[in-house]
């Protein structure tokens, strides 16, 4: 009897360290989710309350405003953007793995390079090029500038796992009848799952989070979730409540996404060295 | 039929390290061939070249005639084992053994069948359903054994196949390899730096260093007739022992014959022997070899120059002993031109291995106990001292 109470004890005393880390990294979260769900008077009581009478209004105000469209372009861009990035970043990656050529590490630097620029250097040229072409306030042109900008993110992150792959797993495909896509398909790209889902969880996160870029190219149309909880700033103050709600519909479809590729996410994270 | 031809092969990675040079080999059908050497010898570059995994500078490779030379892989109708035996953590057994299979577009029920028989031939029917992170050692192996098999190829490739196996069981994978390929009688070419796993697999060994081959033959011509002191000292465990000499005109009234001097000892050469030697004439260079085997040890001997030693070590190996012999730490008698003190060419310590009987015991035999050694004259064998080729 003692064991097992002693053991029980003992793997509680170890959460307790994670319940607090777990604590402090949520606590913005609850925090916003509360005010989500606060009233005018409640979200400014000091000291804070923690038990008060719930109330929708505030997402009311959300759905009746320009925030769910908002958000719609917000996961359309994000989605089509990060697949654009993960596809060529994927097949970038394979191809800097995998073959060598002559310039090989200038223009895998180069590549890394363009996610050192602050992105307000290129945003005027950006903002020029795209209305001069008919893209400006479009979905297209973010998505577009989002995929350029993550592309090296993905290719970076990619070829690590690609090296992973010994190379013997391929010449035996190779020595089995499959040709350079069979070997691709068949060997090389089921190992880098995890580094996939990985590739695009971030690209996801980084573009919903967007804010300049976005703020830039769109107007109306096309306008994303970050740039449209500027509606909460009001010549009344800040509508803190609604901008909670609001927030909290940006945060779901990431939660969702990284919910569905959970099993690759904590490999691909820990680059493949977790089984 | 399948017959492997190899002409002229050559291998010079990035301009300049040649790993394989001038390879000229031809293996009958059915034949099971090693490559034996140690590691950079150019054995692994030569298979990777006969699989098409690397293109060879110049040459050219025939499969039943056919040029394959600069053939893709995947099209020449060659099998490989890895050494790591590339199996994909995705995959069942099953699905490997498919995987040629759906390669070649093999209609589902053939393929059924022929896993079923694999599997069946190497014992692994319950296995079918495992990944490979649920397989032993010896499963993985016979998981890629059979992937390499199941479309009957005509050439079969295995690179250091048994290295990552524990040694119980690198036995056993050896006679049932050997089995297996004897009743598929399936063309074989098997890279090792294992000497054990060639001389016992092997119809025919390949001995290569530095991207050469140095001999074509089966495991007894290899150990009896070594074409060149490298081969000599390869083959064999405990190693063959070897000092440099000089051919001298023989005093020891055996009818003007010859005698060998080296820094340790003076051996007069039987004149039967001589007869066969190419160019044996007093002052040539030469490096003697006598193995382990044909050296017999005993009390110390009376005659001034023969050989004799300082016991270091003795191994006791089951059924005889390992006896390990400095041969030049006595002093030399003065009669025989060097005064005594250490020998003037060697000043290394010259360590011979003896492989002795184990029957009874000789306070002799104890390490530090002077031993003389008798070469079996037959047991003699002469390297010319530049070229290490052979002369006797």
């Amino acid at each position: 009897m003692t064991d097992r109470t002693s053991s029980a004890a003992s793997r509680f005393l170890w959460y307790l360290p994670v319940l607090a880390i777990v604590a402090f990294f949520s606590f913005p979260l609850i925090w916003v989710l509360m005010t989500a769900f606060k009233t005018r008077v409640d979200v400014f009581a000091d000291p804070p309350k923690f038990a008060f009478s719930p109330t929708l209004d505030n997402y009311r105000r959300v759905f009746d405003g320009p925030f769910p469209d908002a958000l719609r372009n917000s996961v359309i861009i994000a989605i089509v953007s990060a697949l654009g990035s993960v596809v060529l970043g994927t097949l970038t990656a394979y191809g800097f793995s995998r073959y060598k050529f002559r310039g090989q590490d200038n223009l895998l630097f180069w590549i890394l390079s363009l996610r050192m620029l602050p992105v307000i250097a290129v945003i005027v040229p950006y903002f020029i090029l795209f209305r001069r072409v008919g893209l400006d306030d479009t979905l297209l042109s973010l998505m577009l500038v989002y995929a350029i900008f993550n592309i090296s993110f993905s290719v970076w992150l990619l070829k690590g796992f690609f090296d992973e792959v010994p190379r013997e797993m391929e010449e035996a495909a190779k020595m089995d009848g499959y040709g350079p896509w069979g070997v691709f398909f068949r060997v090389a790209f089921p190992m880098v799952i995890p580094g996939i889902a990985t590739a695009t969880v971030f690209n996801i996160i980084q573009t919903i989070n967007e804010f300049l870029l976005a703020f830039v190219l769109t107007q109306r149309e096309a306008t994303t979730a970050p740039v449209a909880l500027l509606n909460f700033l009001t010549p009344l103050g800040l509508d803190w409540g609604g901008i909670s709600a609001a927030a909290s519909m940006l945060v779901a479809p990431v939660i969702v996404f990284a919910i569905l590729v959970r099993k690759h996410l904590i490999r691909g994270m820990s680059f493949g060295q977790l089984e | 039929m399948s017959t492997l031809t190899l002409e002229k092969l050559n291998l010079i990675y990035s301009g300049s390290t040649h790993a394989v040079n001038d390879v000229d080999l031809a293996v009958a059908d059915g034949e099971f061939c090693v490559f034996l050497g140690p590691s950079g010898c150019g054995k692994t570059s030569t298979l990777r070249m006969i699989a098409g995994l690397e293109t060879p500078t110049s040459g050219e490779i025939r499969l039943d005639g056919r040029v394959i030379t600069r053939l893709y892989p995947g099209e020449r109708d060659i099998a490989m084992v890895f050494q790591s035996y590339a199996l994909y953590p995705h995959l069942t057994v099953r699905d490997h053994f498919e995987f040629p299979l759906r390669a070649q577009k093999a209609p589902k029920a053939d393929r059924r069948r022929r896993v079923e028989e694999t599997a069946a031939l190497l014992h692994m029917t319950d296995l079918l359903d495992a990944r490979p992170r649920q397989l032993s050692g010896g499963q993985a192996q016979r998981t890629a054994i059979g992937r390499a098999l199941i479309r009957q190829p005509k050439l079969f490739l295995l690179d250091e196949p048994l290295t990552s196996l524990d040694a119980q069981l690198r036995l056993e994978t050896r006679t049932a390899l050997k089995r297996l390929q004897t009743e598929l009688g399936i063309t074989t070419v098997y890279v090792t730096h294992d000497q054990e796993e060639a001389l016992s697999l092997a119809d025919r060994i390949v001995v290569m260093h530095d991207g050469r081959v140095q001999q074509v033959a089966d495991s007894r011509e290899l150990y009896r007739s070594p074409a060149n002191r490298f081969v000599a000292g390869f083959v064999g465990t405990p190693a063959m022992n070897f000092i440099p000499a000089t051919i001298q005109a023989g005093r020891n009234g055996n009818g003007g014959g010859l005698d060998l001097e080296t820094a340790a000892f003076r051996l007069p050469l039987p004149s039967e022997l001589v007869g066969d030697a190419r160019g044996l004439a007093p002052g040539r260079a030469v490096t003697l070899g006598v193995r382990p085997e044909d050296l017999a040890i005993g009390v110390p001997p009376t005659a001034p120059a023969a050989p004799r030693g300082r016991v270091i070590v003795v191994e006791p190996q089951g059924d005889e002993r390992i006896v390990s012999v400095e041969v030049n730490s006595l002093p030399r008698d003065a009669a025989n031109g060097h005064p005594g003190g250490a020998p003037p060419e060697t000043t290394d310590q010259l360590i011979w291995k003896v492989r002795a009987p184990k029957r009874g015991h000789a306070e002799w035999l104890d390490p530090g106990g002077l031993v003389g050694l008798t070469v079996r004259p037959y047991g003699l064998r002469l390297f010319d001292a530049a070229t290490e080729e052979r002369v006797l």
